[in-house]
């Protein structure tokens, strides 16, 4: 019975989303005019109460999976079964409902591989008249991304052969193998399918990656790649490349540089790691990362991915997955100021902030109160 | 007349903020600060960046940038030279800006042949232009119509520091 619940429940979240996110097309996105409905800017109440409505659904369901899997009621075919139709249905969503990160990537694609123009000295805007620039949110900005992503996206790029859509969503196809290579890692690396899951199906994963087809699952593949490479003891250069290759594609996990260099030296010394730790120490590394990107810019929820692998293969560690997940929550609602007030100005940057840290407040304290810390703390 | 005046004096204002504003626009170019000096350690370290750069700055419009930027630097390091009165490292860095300055043109045209648009570049260039003539003819003003060298061993030899100078505004002026 809860199997079912859970199935129709993630049916419902998926197929919803990916139905939903049409709603979002960008009226100067000539491309997929026909498409264009305006109705998120018409009915703005409407479009928060269903994304509010879907992310409950998907969350629901998530739970529900989590549970399903630690009683054992989901095995591994049907894991990997759910994973490929995830991949699926949102190969087909919109990629611009939340962001337009998507276009950027694609923009800068064209400068270097179109113009053959170097995208870290010229910016898109510099080519007047081209169409890309009408709904492409960041041109008057260089690459914002390492080298590492820039060469990588030629694959997409040439895929595209110079077609708008075919190029969009060849991105989300690449960006998706990148995925189903990180939920395998996780597989290789933990044997656990709790882990597993914890991942591949978190919705902020489901919908940053999958929907938005976000850079950051590219660069967290090749950190883990590295790591699964030093554990079975291969060749610690092909490690250093694939770590090297990570960083270069959106810099953040430079900070997983001293816990690299660690199990380097460790290995070299043939002496015992202790994963476990490695991973924990590498979940609150890229936490506080990410709880520190607002001093560049602001906490974006896509930066969610930097951490969620490694505490997936750290779960029991329960007050890490409790945060994890609390902040995988408020991050999607982070979304809802503006879809309901329809500017970045005003009220929205304090409900942003609030709504992030509402859950995370919430856990905490529902922990400290389960756990009896209070006594802890008190009869110390 | 107490109107006639209150009207005189809005024209009047009217007319000195638009002679302000278009003075403004026409130096509104940005020279960058002095590069390090030729006997600097640093000198030789820019002279190796210049070359690397030259690389990194690929494609038309990467190239256009490249060479404004260097034609620029070696513009303001000319000017330096000569408020030093070293006017023959002056005119050796005169004549670099004045072969970077030629080069921009030439990457436009490629850009234009590739069907870039390029107006926004040919707007900087002519910008570029304008704030370069004007610093020429503010070193005209001071530098020597023609100077002397003495090499040690060898005749001294006359360099005509206005013909440098003239050629250079010519240069410039062909932009416009």
């Amino acid at each position: 019975m809860m199997k079912k619940v859970f199935f129709i429940l993630y049916m419902v979240a998926l197929l919803g989303l990916t139905i939903f996110s049409y709603l979002f097309i960008d009226p100067n996105l000539i491309y997929l005019k026909d498409f264009y409905s305006g109705f998120v800017y018409k009915h703005r109440y409407l479009t928060s109460f269903f994304y509010l409505l879907i992310i409950f659904v998907f969350f629901t369901s998530y739970f529900l999976l989590l549970k399903l899997i630690s009683k054992k009621k989901i095995d591994f075919k049907n894991l990997r079964f759910l994973i490929f139709i995830t991949i699926a249905i949102s190969f087909f969503s919109y990629p611009a409902m939340l962001s337009f990160d998507i276009f950027n990537y694609v923009t800068t694609g064209k400068v270097l591989f179109f113009y053959h123009e170097n995208p870290y000295i010229v910016m898109p805007i510099e080519f007047v008249g081209d169409p890309l620039l009408s709904f492409t949110h960041a041109a008057n900005k260089i690459a914002l991304y390492g080298p590492s992503w820039i060469l990588l996206t030629a694959i997409p790029y040439f895929v595209g052969i110079g077609n708008f859509l075919l190029t969009i969503f060849s991105f989300k196809l690449f960006v998706s193998i990148f995925y189903l290579g990180t939920v395998f890692l996780i597989w290789k690396i933990s044997k656990n399918l709790v882990s597993v899951s914890f991942f591949a199906f978190n919705p902020l994963v489901i919908i940053e990656t999958l929907l938005g087809g976000h850079n950051d699952i590219v660069m967290i593949f090749f950190t883990l790649l590295s790591f699964y490479i030093l554990m079975k003891k291969k060749s610690i250069i092909l490690a250093i490349i694939f770590f090297m290759l990570s960083i270069f594609v959106k810099y953040s996990t430079i900070f997983l540089f001293p816990i690299f260099v660690y199990i380097i030296w460790k290995t070299i010394q043939k002496k015992t790691i202790k994963w476990t730790k490695i991973f924990y120490f590498s979940s609150v590394s890229m936490l506080a990362v990410f709880l520190l990107s607002p001093t560049r810019e602001e906490i974006y929820p896509w930066y969610a991915i930097w951490f969620l692998p490694f505490v997936s293969m750290v779960f029991q560690k329960r007050m890490l997955a409790y945060i994890s997940l609390a902040f995988s929550f408020g991050l999607l609602l982070r979304y809802v100021p503006f879809m309901l007030f329809g500017t970045h100005l005003g009220v929205t940057p304090f409900f942003k902030t609030a709504l992030t840290f509402i859950p995370v407040f919430f856990v905490l304290v529902y922990v400290f109160f389960k756990d009896k810390l209070w006594l802890k703390i008190s009869f110390r | 007349m107490r109107n006639l005046y209150l009207h005189a004096i809005i024209l009047a204002t009217i007319l000195l903020l638009y002679a302000a504003k278009s003075a403004l626009a026409q130096s509104s170019y940005v020279l960058p600060y002095p590069p390090p000096m030729p006997g600097s350690i640093f000198y030789k370290i820019r002279l190796i960046s210049e070359q690397i750069q030259k690389y990194w700055y690929f494609g038309n419009f990467g190239q256009f940038s490249y060479n404004l930027k260097q034609s620029d630097k070696y513009l303001v390091q000319a000017k330096t030279l000569f408020e030093y009165k070293q006017h023959l490292l002056g005119e050796e860095a005169l004549k670099k800006s004045d072969m970077y300055f030629k080069y921009t043109s030439k990457y436009l045209s490629y850009a234009k042949e590739e069907n870039k648009n390029i107006d926004r570049q040919q707007k900087t260039l002519k910008e570029a232009a304008l704030k370069h003539i004007e610093i020429l003819n503010k070193i005209k003003i001071h530098a020597p119509k023609e100077i002397i060298w003495n090499p040690e061993k060898s005749q001294p030899t006359k360099i005509l520091l206005s013909g440098t100078l003239a050629e250079a505004i010519r240069i410039r002026e062909s932009c416009l």
